[in-house]
């Protein structure tokens, strides 16, 4: 839990519950989002309970609520983050693709979930932490688009999968690079 | 590189390298869990709750002041223990049953120790959920208002060390329960020797050679990603219970029995979970309760959510091992002897599943060949966070020290452990040498480069000036083959045909992740391979909802993966009899002589007077028709196949650190369902296995037994760069009973791993290391004694003089 959301003045008021001052704005997934005074966001809130509560997006998951597994992977202005990590303040003004805002064909996606040749097992099981991973790959792979398996390993190496998933994901981002790479071609 | 495994019968999709069916719909985020199907959004009027959590070890509250919290803006209401709706309820645990079956407060598996009070006065380790709980209108309001309950706390002497709280005058516990800490006898668990076979002394007096062992298993936590979750919706007709149990027949007892409703007034739902890994033991936890009392009292759903600190609720049971085994020069061994002493933590739960239930089968399905077997166990209570089901419960803190009397015992008998190994152990049911263990070991040996690597202890050869390699490996019985799955009762089937060839396949299983639901679509298509459907003909639903009928199948060990499927083969017969009474209508003639095989109905020895079966059914009044089947697990002694896990690692003698270069995983399944799925639960077990056994521990503070790293940060789960590579191996060796014959296997990927880690540390560097986690400085200590012991030697002091074995 962070200490921002549980800051409290030594009465023991909150002073974490306090209202904006002025609207923000953000782009997410391509629609313009404006929050005022009135929208039910504090100064405290992270940018995870905003895109999950006030937006509906619950692809991104909440799970240490403290940047230690990666679950609320989203992007900001093409760059992974933890959407834990932000406050809802800070957001103002960027732009945030979610796993929702990704199409449907999206090579990363179809990667991860079609992973499953002997060996290496599938890339996915209980789900919860895969959208994150979905999103670090993304993010990942428009930098080094033919990454070798120590990148792989080293980059999403701030995303934990407890179902133990690794060795399948590292061969789904090398198969979705693949694919970036064969219909980049095309194009 | 790793290779395909050989399916021992060829089928259409059971055994088949596949994605999972749930793949896209995760992968996409679309995948909704209990947490997103409660964003306030979703449910109008929630309210939030919260639970104070006690900030001593060990405590009693004296007397609470709630004003300044229920003024507190958002408040709607606040729970106090010594409030009636919560005082009049039961005492209670919160393991009711292992998992596989449901169960009244009567039948509970641990009757014996009903010492959990739901938001009790009684504080037992630091974080115990007790005193007050608060409804808000926010989380943030509930959690502010918390900070404002004033409570004047009696606090009590604790202690954290089992062998400390077994000494006289040392802090009880629970005194209504042991009046030394100690757990006394239950039925479930049998007295302190659970187990005594032949004449163990005059085992050992038969005996050439003998060692004795004595082996660690800390206290690891599951970590699931999906926090706890609980939305409790308690309306004049009916009480819905939305949350992330894996076993929601079992959520819906609980909270039937403990709140006195009559079943169909209780509704428990589970979508998607996001990874169980045996978390709060089968969900009989209190929270549920409080949350639902809040629920009543305030008219509006509230939802109860853990954050992830909190989500250090429980943990594996930890437990000191010893062992005495005794062999003839030969390698036969002729007596052993286990003892444990288990930290059960605050609360008792399945602590006696892990220290007696479970190591007792063992002597039936792997030391059934031993003449003199004899097992104790002390369960102790303490004040630390309780101890818990995790995957691998009980047997994964068994092999630590099974595999190290293997790995003694061989040495000391200038053996092949793995010829000590095939010599001694198998079921009861066949005589030895045991095939599957057999193929387990030759199967992982060959893989690993055994026999090549494998050299005296310590004598390797030195890799880059200070690093050791060695090889080493641990084996164990399976434990979820049909015979052993009795106990749930009936697993319980509907598979709904539509006109058109689709079908609705109604499977109840949570799917916390194994890929059981993949098997269950592909047993169905399998099973219905008669009307040449394919797997994307059938719809699976992800939700599991106790109105709908059917018991769940609970998710234990991916036992599921074979359980429904073979009953489905049972109701696919039903629905084909169905089909031929309809057939024979249309084809005039008797149904006895009616056929049908990929889609079309023909009179017998006429396939040329054939009609598509579902022309035959739109011709018909277009119901869709349903099987409902139930079968209770077939009881027949199979025996049970083996898994073996090989270790090779690399030891910095300068660091201390060890890095594991590769792991071998080999699991004999009977039949293996659903072979992406199962080589997943192959290598996914490794990341709680090797986390446990070089980096996950709980550490608490030993002045205040605050726990000090209930974080991801500090307690350390493996990521993608610290896994090593992993070769997972599905064999089909043994069978059981039914049409596929196979076994569980997700739970004992993983019960091997540490003590085949430790055993290559042994092989690489001459001086053991029993206790895990194995960190650099344990391996820096162990390095250093076996210094100082060989400059003893040298010295003239003899091997291991001065040094306590």
């Amino acid at each position: 839990m962070s200490e921002a959301r549980t800051a409290s003045t030594a009465e023991g008021l909150s002073v974490a519950d306090a209202g904006l001052d002025r609207a923000i704005r953000m782009r997410v997934n391509g629609s313009w989002h404006e929050f005022g005074p009135a929208s039910g966001i504090g100064g405290s809130m992270t940018l995870a309970w905003l895109l999950r509560e006030k937006l509906g997006l619950t692809g991104l998951k909440v799970s240490c609520d403290e940047g230690a597994c990666g679950a609320c992977t989203v992007l900001r202005d093409g760059k992974a983050v933890l959407s834990c990590m932000i406050l809802a303040v800070e957001a103002d003004g960027h732009e945030f693709p979610t796993i929702e805002g990704l199409p449907a064909d999206d090579p990363v996606v179809e990667a991860f979930a079609e992973q499953c040749e002997s060996g290496h097992g599938t890339a996915l099981q209980c789900g919860y932490c895969t959208p994150g991973f979905v999103l670090t790959a993304r993010a990942f792979l428009n930098e080094n688009p033919s990454p070798s398996l120590a990148e792989i390993k080293e980059a999403l190496s701030g995303n934990i999968c407890r179902c133990g998933c690794y060795q399948a994901i590292a061969q789904a981002v090398l198969k979705a690079a693949a694919k970036i790479a064969l219909r980049g071609r095309k194009a | 590189m790793s290779k395909p495994f050989e399916p021992r019968v060829e089928r259409a999709f059971i055994g088949k390298y596949r994605p999972k069916i749930d793949g896209k719909e995760k992968a996409s985020g679309k995948a909704v869990y209990a947490d997103d199907l409660s964003i306030a959004s979703r449910i109008p009027g929630l309210l939030y709750a919260k639970v104070m959590r006690s900030p001593h070890a060990h405590a009693r509250i004296k007397s609470l002041d709630i004003g300044e919290a229920l003024a507190y803006p958002g408040v709607v209401d606040i729970l106090r223990y010594c409030d009636e709706d919560v005082a009049s309820l039961a005492p209670t645990n919160a393991g009711w049953t292992d998992g596989v079956d449901t169960v009244s407060y009567r039948k509970m598996m641990w009757g014996s120790f009903r010492d959990r009070r739901v938001l009790g006065d009684h504080a037992c380790w630091v974080g115990d959920e007790v005193g007050v709980a608060i409804a808000a209108e926010t989380e943030l309001a509930a959690e502010e208002a918390m900070r404002l309950v004033k409570v004047e706390w009696e606090v009590l002497p604790f202690v954290l060390d089992p062998l400390e709280a077994m000494r006289p005058g040392a802090p009880l516990v629970h005194p209504e329960i042991s009046k030394d800490n100690v757990f006394p006898a239950d039925p479930f668990g049998g007295e302190e020797v659970f187990v005594d076979k032949g004449r163990v002394e005059d085992g050992f007096a038969e005996a050439e050679v003998t060692i004795e062992a004595k082996s660690v298993y800390h206290n690891a936590t599951q970590s699931s990603l999906d926090n706890w979750c609980c939305v409790v919706d308690w309306k004049e007709d009916q009480v819905s219970v939305w949350s992330n149990s894996y076993a929601v027949d079992q959520t819906r007892m609980h909270v039937s029995q403990m709140l006195g409703l009559p079943l169909h007034r209780v509704r428990a739902v589970s979508p998607y979970v996001g990874g169980q890994f045996g978390r709060g033991d089968t969900g009989d936890q209190p929270f549920f309760l409080f949350t639902a009392l809040l629920s009543r009292r305030t008219g509006r759903p509230v939802k109860f959510k853990h954050t992830r600190r909190e989500s250090f609720h429980d943990s594996r049971q930890p437990a000191i091992y010893f062992a005495k085994a005794g062999a003839t020069r030969d390698g036969r061994i002729t007596a052993m002897h286990f003892r444990s002493i288990g930290n059960a933590g605050a609360y008792a739960d399945h602590t006696m599943f892990a220290l007696k239930y479970a190591p007792k089968e063992i002597t039936e399905v792997a030391l059934a060949h031993i003449p003199n077997v004899r097992f104790e166990s002390k369960g102790v209570y303490t004040n630390k966070l309780p101890a818990c089901m995790m995957r691998g419960v009980g047997n994964s803190q068994f092999n630590i020290i099974f595999g190290h009397v293997v790995d003694m015992l061989a040495e000391k008998l200038r053996l092949d452990p793995i010829d000590l190994c095939i010599r001694n152990f198998g079921h009861e049911w066949e005589s030895l040498p045991d095939r599957s263990l057999e193929k387990v070991l030759a199967e992982g040996s060959d893989r690993i480069g055994w026999k090549e690597k494998r050299h005296a202890p310590g004598s390797g050869e030195l890799h880059e000036m200070t690093r050791r390699r060695g090889v080493g490996f641990s084996c164990h019985p399976a434990w979820h083959a049909e015979w052993q799955e009795t106990r749930r009762g009936k697993v319980q089937v509907a598979i709904t045909l539509n006109p058109d060839l689709s079908v609705l396949l109604s499977a109840p299983s949570v799917e916390t992740g194994n890929g059981s639901n993949t098997c269950n679509v592909l047993g169905c298509a399998e099973a219905l391979g008669f009307l040449g459907i394919s797997p994307s003909d059938i719809r699976w639903a992800s939700t599991v909802d106790t109105n709908a009928g059917l018991k769940d199948c609970v998710q234990t060990d991916s036992a599921v993966s074979y359980l429904q499927s073979e009953v489905m083969a049972m109701a696919a017969l039903e629905l084909k009899a169905k089909l031929r009474d309809l057939a024979a209508v249309e084809l005039a003639v008797p149904p006895g002589e009616v056929e049908i095989a990929a889609g079309i109905a023909f009179p017998a020895g006429s396939p040329e007077r054939g009609l598509a079966v579902k022309e035959i059914l739109l011709r018909g009044d277009l119901a869709p028709i349903t099987v409902h089947m139930s079968r209770a697990p077939l009881a027949t002694k199979t025996g049970v196949p083996f898994i073996a896990n090989f270790a090779e690692v690399e030891v910095d003698e300068s660091t201390g650190r060890v890095e594991i270069l590769k792991l071998v995983v080999v699991n004999d399944c009977g039949t293996v369902m659903y072979a992406s799925g199962a080589e997943a639960q192959q290598i996914g077990g490794q990341c709680i296995a090797v986390g446990e056994t070089l980096s996950e521990e709980i550490i608490y503070d030993q002045a205040t037994g605050v726990p000090l790293n209930f974080n991801w940060l500090d307690y350390r789960i493996p990521t993608m760069a610290d896994m090593p590579e992993i070769e997972p191996v599905l064999l089909e060796v043994w069978k059981g009973g039914g049409e596929y014959g196979a076994c569980g296997i997700g739970e004992g990927t993983l019960t091997c791993t540490p003590r085949a880690i430790l055993n290559a540390i042994y092989n690489a560097i001459g001086t053991r290391i029993d206790e895990i986690p194995v960190t650099p400085e344990k391996v820096l200590r162990a390095l250093a004694e076996r210094g100082a012991t060989a400059a003893a030697t040298a010295a003239g002091g003899g091997p291991g003089a001065g040094v306590a074995p």
